[in-house]
């Protein structure tokens, strides 16, 4: 027998051996992606009742997201994030008495604002036989805070493909110099660090459903406080626990997906949270579908939380106004239209969301006056090459 | 546990299938046979010309759609490999080419015009599709047909499957196109016979196998008669008339994808042409004319007058 | 943190459902639908994940935590 083998041969061994069930294994897409979003969010101003004194009016919010995804070689793919973010307006400075001894809430004016934010992350993932690993790095960048970070993530697949298992692995290091720290008596320059650990996975049930679960575990150390808000003093290290499920299933005749998920999350500052959501993604004729959406979302207050700041706290006693330890409920919702035209494809979303205490699952024993509701709009595209 | 040899026979791409594998648990066996078995029929239901909703059917239902349509990666892969087999062959193995065979009516050998095969030849041509990536532009009147690259590539996937569930001895016929798990316990090759075309129960030549595959092409069915020519079924997609090249080869490679094309590469040249592709090759195989010499490089010896047992069987 | 022994025995529990049942490989297409991933608009949870991070307390859940942001 020959032991030279024809051009022929060799080309034609080439292309049978990448097929895929010949060469089997996780493969990355094939083709390279561009996606461009953007939105606009706008919290609703405050009333005179909430803000007897100085502004009303709250964030404004326009944020441009960009990715790309490409394929490198046979096994990687490489990821590009960017962000930009612009915003304006205020922010609760410190909650105070009003005439009548209600609680109300005072926001910052020219100060506070963080205007512009920047974000740049690179990764990479690496496809094998039986699963993946992929790595990625990042920097965001505002006025005043600067975070860097780095992740790391692993799946495989077992049971003939039906099960996965992921492991995925996360550390920030973020860097605090609030604007005019002098001349509002802040802190001049903090750090903290926080670090991630969460472990998944996912089961096809049968030809129409998935499930997945995940828990994830964080610690988060350093100066935790905010530094605009006034009398604002929290512990120096937060222990996070977060344990995630999602459903999916395909309705044949419908020609739709549901998408159920659910989170329980709690942390050592006392907050607890339940997250319920579910989505409808409606195919519909010509390549449009559209995918309506609700949220429930509710929490319970951190063990320090006040509605109303002491100024004279010691550095030891830990309180809080921020509405983002209050307890409280908020539901929000909207739809998406989504349009594919061969390598193109569009996207508009809508969403009103609304935090009240009346919507807590939880017991109110303080409640905010701050409480956010706002309403967002998006446009992007994404471009397949 | 002693390991001893499986064989699951099952129907599926028109043929009948068989997969021997040496197993110690007749129900592991079972399971892996149904797995592999279920494998076979996911091709087949993929790409069937016939279902209405394959996803072949859905491709060629996109023909003239400006937007194209979008490939999974196998399906891509499959394309790559179909170019790389119309390059190879200089345009003679062409996946447009089904509507060609289609109008040489062989059940009734009746012969077509020129003028309905020019017609035909105006859609045809594999070098008339454009696809980037995962897109496919498929033009108008135009579709596609992966019938003789599927086959042989279910056979090497289900070998490779049968690898990653721990068989590491057995053999698959896929219709008479074979893909080797792994040779026999003893390091032995298997051996497959070649059946004679014209006498489908005797052997014209074995081939040893102990890795890779082997596939045929030949019109043992479908060729006719038509005032005195004999017409074998591959039509030539240059000139829509039939190929006037060999009746019958089988070539072993290393897998059935790679067996199977280069057979069917020598089955559309002429007969000296494709005699001396399958030399250069330096692969084993065995050819028949259509005057009916025998001719082959590699094969294993072959006892006078052996018949097809129901070990070994090809066509 | 009463709550943890009860969500990791839930956990577990979800986790060792595996091998249900026997999904035949051509089935397999509608799991492949975008509809049907997990993540259908990756820039629109990676914007919901953000602007709920500033907006709540909670983290987390389905990905370790990525990038920083001066907004909680």
């Amino acid at each position: 027998m020959k032991t030279h083998y024809s051009r022929s041969l060799i080309a034609l061994s080439t292309t049978a051996l990448a097929l895929p069930g010949i060469s089997q294994g996780d493969a990355p897409p094939l083709d390279s992606t561009f996606s461009y979003k953007f939105s606009n969010y706008k919290e609703d101003d405050l009333s005179r009742t909430e803000a007897p004194f100085g502004e009303l009016e709250r964030y404004d919010i326009d944020v441009h997201q960009f990715q790309l995804i490409t394929p490198w070689g046979r096994n990687m793919a490489l990821q590009v994030d960017g962000n930009y973010e612009s915003l304006s307006g205020a922010s609760p400075w410190f909650t105070s008495t009003g005439l009548d001894g209600e609680p109300v809430v005072n926001l910052s004016g020219a100060s506070g604002i963080r205007d512009r934010r920047s974000e740049l992350a690179i990764g990479a993932r690496y496809y094998l036989e039986n699963g993946s690993i992929g790595g990625n790095i990042g920097y965001s960048e505002e006025d005043d805070y600067r975070a860097r970070y780095i992740g790391l993530s692993g799946e495989r697949h077992f049971n003939n493909d039906l099960t996965t298992i992921g492991l995925g692995f996360s550390h920030s290091a973020d860097d605090i110099f609030p604007t005019d720290a002098s001349l509002f008596n802040r802190v001049a320059s903090e750090s903290k660090q926080s670090t991630s650990l969460v472990l998944s996975v996912s089961q096809i049930i049968n030809q129409t459903t998935t499930v997945q679960t995940a828990l994830s575990i964080t610690e988060q150390s350093g100066y935790l406080s905010d530094p605009y808000k006034l009398f604002d003093v929290r512990p120096d290290d937060k222990t996070q626990f977060a344990w995630s499920s999602s459903f999916r299933h395909f309705f044949v005749e419908a020609e739709a997906a549901a998408h159920v998920n659910y989170r329980l999350y709690h942390d050592d500052f006392g907050v607890s949270s339940h997250t319920l959501d579910f989505a409808w993604h409606q195919n519909l004729p010509d390549d449009w579908r559209i995918i309506p959406n609700i949220r429930y979302y509710t929490q319970s207050a951190a063990k320090f939380f006040t509605n109303i700041d002491n100024p004279f706290t010691s550095s030891d006693q830990y309180q809080s106004s921020d509405y983002r330890l209050a307890a409280f409920g908020a539901i929000s919702g909207g739809f998406s239209v989504v349009k594919n035209w061969g390598v193109w494809t569009g996207t508009l979303t809508a969403e009103r969301y609304v935090a009240k205490e009346k919507y807590s699952g939880y017991t109110v024993a303080l409640p905010s006056t701050a409480l956010v509701s706002y309403t967002r709009l998006s446009v992007g595209f994404d471009y397949t090459f | 546990m002693q390991a001893t040899l499986r064989r699951f026979g099952f129907q599926a791409m028109s043929s009948p299938c068989e997969l021997q594998f040496y197993s110690d648990s007749t129900i592991e066996a079972k399971k892996a046979s149904r797995r592999l078995a279920a494998e076979v029929v996911r091709l087949e239901k993929k790409y069937s010309r016939f279902l209405r909703n394959s996803y072949l059917t859905a491709i060629n239902y996109s023909a003239g759609d400006s937007l194209g349509i979008r490939l999974d990666s196998e399906t891509y892969r499959l394309l790559e490999h179909a170019l790389a087999c119309f390059e190879e062959s200089e345009g003679l193995f062409d996946i447009t080419s089904a509507p060609l065979a289609q109008l040489w009516d062989f059940r009734n050998a009746r012969v077509p015009t020129q003028a309905q095969i020019d017609s035909a030849l105006e859609h045809i041509g594999f070098h008339r599709l454009h696809w980037k990536k995962s897109r496919l532009h498929l033009p108008a009147g135009m579709s596609i047909d992966l019938g003789g690259i599927v086959k042989e590539y279910a056979a090497d996937a289900v070998a490779s499957n049968a690898r990653r569930l721990g068989i590491t001895h057995g053999l698959v016929n896929l219709g008479g196109d074979f893909a080797v798990i792994g040779p026999k316990p003893d390091d032995s090759p298997w051996p497959v016979g070649i059946v004679d075309p014209r006498k489908p129960d005797t052997l014209m030549a074995k081939i040893n196998l102990g890795s890779g595959g082997i596939a045929s092409s030949g019109d043992y069915a479908r060729c006719f008669e038509h005032e005195g020519k004999r017409y074998s079924h591959i039509i030539n997609p240059k000139t829509g008339w039939p190929c006037e090249g060999l009746r019958a080869v089988s070539v072993a490679a290393n897998l059935s994808t790679v067996a199977g094309s280069m057979a069917t590469i020598a089955m559309l040249k002429s007969r000296d042409a494709g005699i001396k592709y399958l030399k250069d090759s330096g692969l084993p195989h065995v050819y028949m004319t259509q005057e009916e010499d025998v001719g082959g490089e590699g094969l294993a010896p072959l006892a006078a007058a052996q018949t097809a047992t129901d070990e070994q069987a090809t066509a | 943190m009463k709550q943890l022994p009860r969500v990791l025995a839930l956990f577990l529990a979800f986790a060792m459902i595996s091998g249900c049942v026997e999904v035949r490989p051509w089935e397999r297409g509608y799991l492949a639908r975008d509809e049907m991933a997990w993540d259908s608009d990756p820039l629109e949870s990676a914007l919901n994940d953000h602007i709920f991070f500033s907006k709540e307390a909670s983290s987390g859940g389905s990905s370790a935590a990525g990038g920083g942001c001066g907004c909680n």
